[in-house]
């Protein structure tokens, strides 16, 4: 490969750290590669760590009476709230329960223990507590906190963010100066009720982010139930509460969005919503969306392009496992593994059942290959909540990152061969077969959010995760010697973040978004690893339909691509 | 069934030297005879009692008497006169068959099993020495019940319970006696696995394995212990020294595939399910497993096992499961009509799953 083609400069620039040293031309690859695309066997080496000035505590206050949210929360964003180029970190909290709950229901949010909290990143890689000049703090005493999602939904350059809650959801505007309002009641998107995850995406390619919201169950503090024995009193299933619809707000573009739940087609299906993921499924250029449901089909909504979307899972053939069996799903990934260009759904859940890869054959349809795909021998015995799959060794192949730990806080007493607290998951891809990586710690933890992004800025995917009464873990990416490129898209006719472009380099393709894993929302730049490879062309195709071509593009950067204005 | 014979036909001819009934108890046995036919057990009862009064002597008054109150399942107070009928009579045959049955159903199985000998009531039989701990015993006599009525389910569902005692009382014999032989851990090894109790399971076995590495079966018991964890490249490695042991042993072949198959190893696996297939045709999970094995690289050798599934089970839920896959293999070659049809079995069999 000959990497000949200039950049159009007005369209790329620079932004990593190196920046300052880099100069222009250094983008522009001008000689012949040296290597070929044969992956480096190198495996990531992952330090786990605490971040300086990082002290936060999920606080999810369990009890006897095993109220369910108390198992559930844990949310965590990795996003770059002030432009900066730094990633940031939102964590969403849970509240205080009380044992048993009194009513009038209060989580005692408004104290300070009990905040969800922003962290912002300094240049020197540590990090500031800014959550009450943002004023992000106090999350309502009625809102019990489960998860988050960022996006720009007003297209004015600036990561606006919506936290969801067991109660009532709130959508913080970004205003651009370090701080958030609280536009929720403006916005409409309060929701109600138990809302788990939720992204943003724009389904109607109309340049403006819509929001996607799924739901666990018809649940209250005065519906809950204690399942198991007085010896040892458990969590409910999921199937002792009705099911509920999920949630879609159409974006107005005037600051309001409506529920276009029931017109849409969405609210036709009830089911027990956890994960949900975006990608664009079958290529008709149009974003669809997975959700991961706990102990019922799990649901994919293929979008028609006219504004309403039809439930495909069981026909295309990702809805059950492999055996047609339900499985409890928790976590979803949406992203193309073995590089044959077609996104793909990794879909963690609880024991007994392998985490089951739906891989996609082409013409609409998936196969199930949990076994095929290696996730048979990592899984089985583990349970499965936030997860990604995101090149961590830099080889070209999309690996997978899992936060685990059981439900059940004492399932030990029903089953000695299950565990509440579990250390993650790293499963590297071999060619499209995955095998047990090192993760960095095997110190188990209750393990539920997990975000993914390069929080160093150094090329290297890194991982934050959350678990139950606990700090956070940071896995931080210390890397090799393999290339990578990452990109921030910035669209101009199509949504600002670019969420639903198809980003292609050689065979590997990713679909823009900051969505997916399990109630967590991931660093939105687009990361490639490109092996041994040092120069490549990067092709787009944006939710406006417009098809770009970036051509000879150096590896070890990052850039940032501009929709262009015309096809 | 057995409560039905309860309510046989009664002798009432005299037994053997005893005494002659006087007219007076006759015509009260057969007031008493009256009122049973009008199923009036209340006026049969005093009739009889009255009997039984005016000829202590007569076995048959008292024979009467505890009949009538086995018809009103009274088996307490059943037993005095049936006691007395023996008394009187001591080979009336209907009195040891009702008194056998009366003491049985209050409980007293040890007491209950001479009567039911006497009368070859094998099926009551099995079930008192059951009850009184004789298991061994107790299949012989309810084996023999079943040749006479082979579709009994009470003797069917007392057979098994009687196996799983004998097979418990053996268990504990040898747990006991011979605690420290490879048969002993395995025992040992087997109790703790069905409690769940692995990491004990796995101690047990290893320890059998010491003492006895050439005894078959162990390895294969011990590959399940690891399986059930997930273990599956441990579990291979056992199952695969248990083939190797036994190379004509089909489950070891098939608990081998299984292993492979679970790590996504679909060559090799689809070989030793291949081998486990001839030399156990129509196991129906071994062509299950086989045709996931071979669903991605031989697709119509997939689709055999699983129409053989089919064919085998007719309607069972793994039935139901080679639907699906069938869908799956007919849906990746874009046979979109054939894979709706294959989803239709699939959901007519397991509609509930299906359909959340």
């Amino acid at each position: 490969m000959r990497c000949r083609t200039p950049l159009s400069m007005q369209r790329i620039r620079l932004l990593s750290a190196r920046m300052a040293t880099a100069s222009v031309l250094s983008l522009v690859c001008t000689f012949t590669l040296l290597g070929q695309e044969v992956p480096p066997k190198s495996e990531p080496v992952f330090q786990v760590t605490p971040l300086h000035g990082v002290d936060f505590t999920l606080r999810n206050s369990p009890t006897s009476r095993k109220y369910l949210i108390e198992t559930m929360s844990g949310g965590v964003a990795l996003l770059d709230y002030n432009n900066d180029g730094l990633l940031d970190i939102f964590l969403v909290n849970a509240g205080r329960m009380r044992d048993p709950m009194i009513n009038p229901f209060r989580f005692d949010r408004h104290e300070p223990a009990y905040w969800n909290r922003l962290y912002r990143q300094n240049k020197d890689g540590s990090f500031a507590d800014v959550t009450e000049q943002a004023g992000l703090g106090n999350a309502g005493d009625t809102n019990y906190g489960m998860g988050v999602a960022v996006g720009d939904y007003d297209n004015d350059g600036y990561p606006d963010i919506y936290v969801t809650n067991f109660g009532k959801n709130i959508l913080y505007h970004n205003n651009g100066d370090g701080t958030f309002t609280d536009v929720t009641a403006k916005a409409g998107v309060a929701a109600g009720g138990w809302s788990v995850s939720a992204g943003f995406f724009d389904y109607d390619n109309d340049g403006k982010l819509d929001l996607f919201v799924t739901r666990y169950l018809d649940w209250s503090i005065e519906k809950s139930k204690t399942c198991g024995n007085e010896q040892a009193p458990m969590y409910c299933p999921p199937g002792e509460f009705p099911a509920v619809a999920n949630i879609l707000y159409h974006n107005r573009g005037d600051g309001t969005f409506e529920d276009v739940s029931v017109p849409s087609g969405i609210a036709a299906k009830k089911g027990h919503g956890l994960g949900v993921a975006f990608a664009d499924y079958d290529g008709d250029g149009y974003t669809d969306i997975f959700v991961a449901n706990d102990v019922t089909n799990q649901f994919l909504f293929h979008n028609n392009g006219n504004g309403t979307f039809t439930e495909t899972a069981l026909d295309a053939g990702a809805a059950l496992t492999n055996d047609g069996k339900m499985l409890s799903g928790m976590g979803v990934a949406f992203q193309d593994y073995d590089n044959d260009g077609l996104p793909d759904v990794l879909v963690t859940q609880l024991p007994h059942q392998p985490y089951v890869v739906y891989h996609n054959e082409g013409h609409g349809a998936f196969s199930a290959q949990e076994l095929e795909s290696g996730f048979g021998a990592l899984s089985g015995k583990v349970s499965g909540w936030g997860v990604g799959l995101e090149d961590f060794d830099n080889d070209g192949w999309k690996d997978a990152f899992v936060a685990q730990g059981h439900v059940f806080d004492n399932v030990e007493s029903y089953d000695s061969s299950l565990s509440y607290r579990e250390p993650p998951l790293l499963a590297m891809n071999r060619n499209g077969h995955f095998e047990r990586g090192d993760a960095g710690s095997n110190v188990p933890v209750a393990g539920r959010g997990a975000a993914f992004g390069d929080l160093n800025n150094d090329g290297w995917i890194d991982v934050v995760t959350t678990s139950l009464g606990d700090h956070p873990q940071f896995y931080l990416n210390r890397g090799g010697k393999a290339h990578w490129l990452t990109i921030t898209l910035h669209g101009t006719k199509s949504n600002r973040d670019g969420f639903g472009a198809r980003v292609q380099i050689g065979k590997q393709v990713r679909f823009a978004t900051a969505a997916g894993s399990y109630l967590s929302s991931n660093d939105k730049r687009l990361h490639f690893g490109l092996g041994s490879v040092e120069c490549v062309t990067v092709e787009i195709r944006w939710p406006s339909g417009i098809h770009q071509t970036v051509k000879g593009v150096k590896a070890d950067q990052f850039i940032v691509v501009q929709e262009s204005a015309q096809p | 069934m057995i409560v039905s014979a309860l309510w046989i036909c009664l002798l009432l001819q005299p037994q053997g030297g005893e005494a002659a009934v006087p007219p007076d108890a006759l015509a009260q046995l057969q007031a008493g005879i009256d009122a049973e036919k009008h199923r009036d057990l209340d006026t049969a009862i005093t009739a009889y009692r009255q009997a039984t009064e005016l000829a202590p002597g007569s076995g048959i008054a008292f024979l009467r008497l505890g009949n009538a109150f086995m018809s009103k399942r009274d088996y307490a107070q059943a037993i005095p006169p049936l006691k007395r009928a023996l008394e009187l009579s001591p080979s009336s045959v209907p009195a040891h068959q009702l008194l056998g049955f009366a003491l049985l159903a209050q409980g007293y199985a040890a007491e209950a099993i001479p009567h039911l000998d006497f009368v070859h009531e094998y099926g009551a039989l099995g079930i008192a020495q059951l009850q009184n701990g004789q298991a061994a015993e107790a299949i012989e006599n309810l084996q023999k019940a079943l040749v006479k009525n082979p579709s009994d389910p009470d003797l069917l569902y007392y057979l098994s319970r009687a196996g799983t005692a004998l097979s418990s009382q053996s268990l504990d014999k040898l747990l006991s006696t011979f605690p420290n032989t490879a048969r002993g851990h395995q025992a040992a090894a087997q109790n703790y696995f069905v409690l769940k109790m692995y990491p004990q399971a796995k101690k047990e076995y290893e320890q059998a394995l010491a003492l006895r590495g050439d005894l078959p079966g162990l390895r294969l018991e011990l590959g399940q212990v690891y399986a059930t964890g997930f273990e599956w490249d441990k579990a291979e490695e056992l199952f695969r020294a248990e083939a190797k042991l036994q190379p004509g042993n089909a489950e070891a072949a098939y608990r081998l595939g299984d292993a492979l198959l679970q790590q996504g190893k679909m060559k090799e696996a689809a070989a030793e399910l291949k081998r486990s297939d001839s030399l156990h045709e129509d196991m129906s999970e071994t062509l299950y497993a086989l045709g996931r094995a071979e669903a991605s690289s031989a697709p119509e050798d997939a689709e055999r096992a699983f129409q053989r599934v089919i064919e085998l089970e007719k309607g069972s839920p793994l039935a139901g499961q080679a639907y699906f896959a069938l869908a799956g293999i007919h849906r990746k070659q874009g046979k979109t009509e054939q894979a709706a049809k294959e989803m239709e079995e699939y959901r007519r069999i397991q509609p509930l799953r299906a359909r959340p």
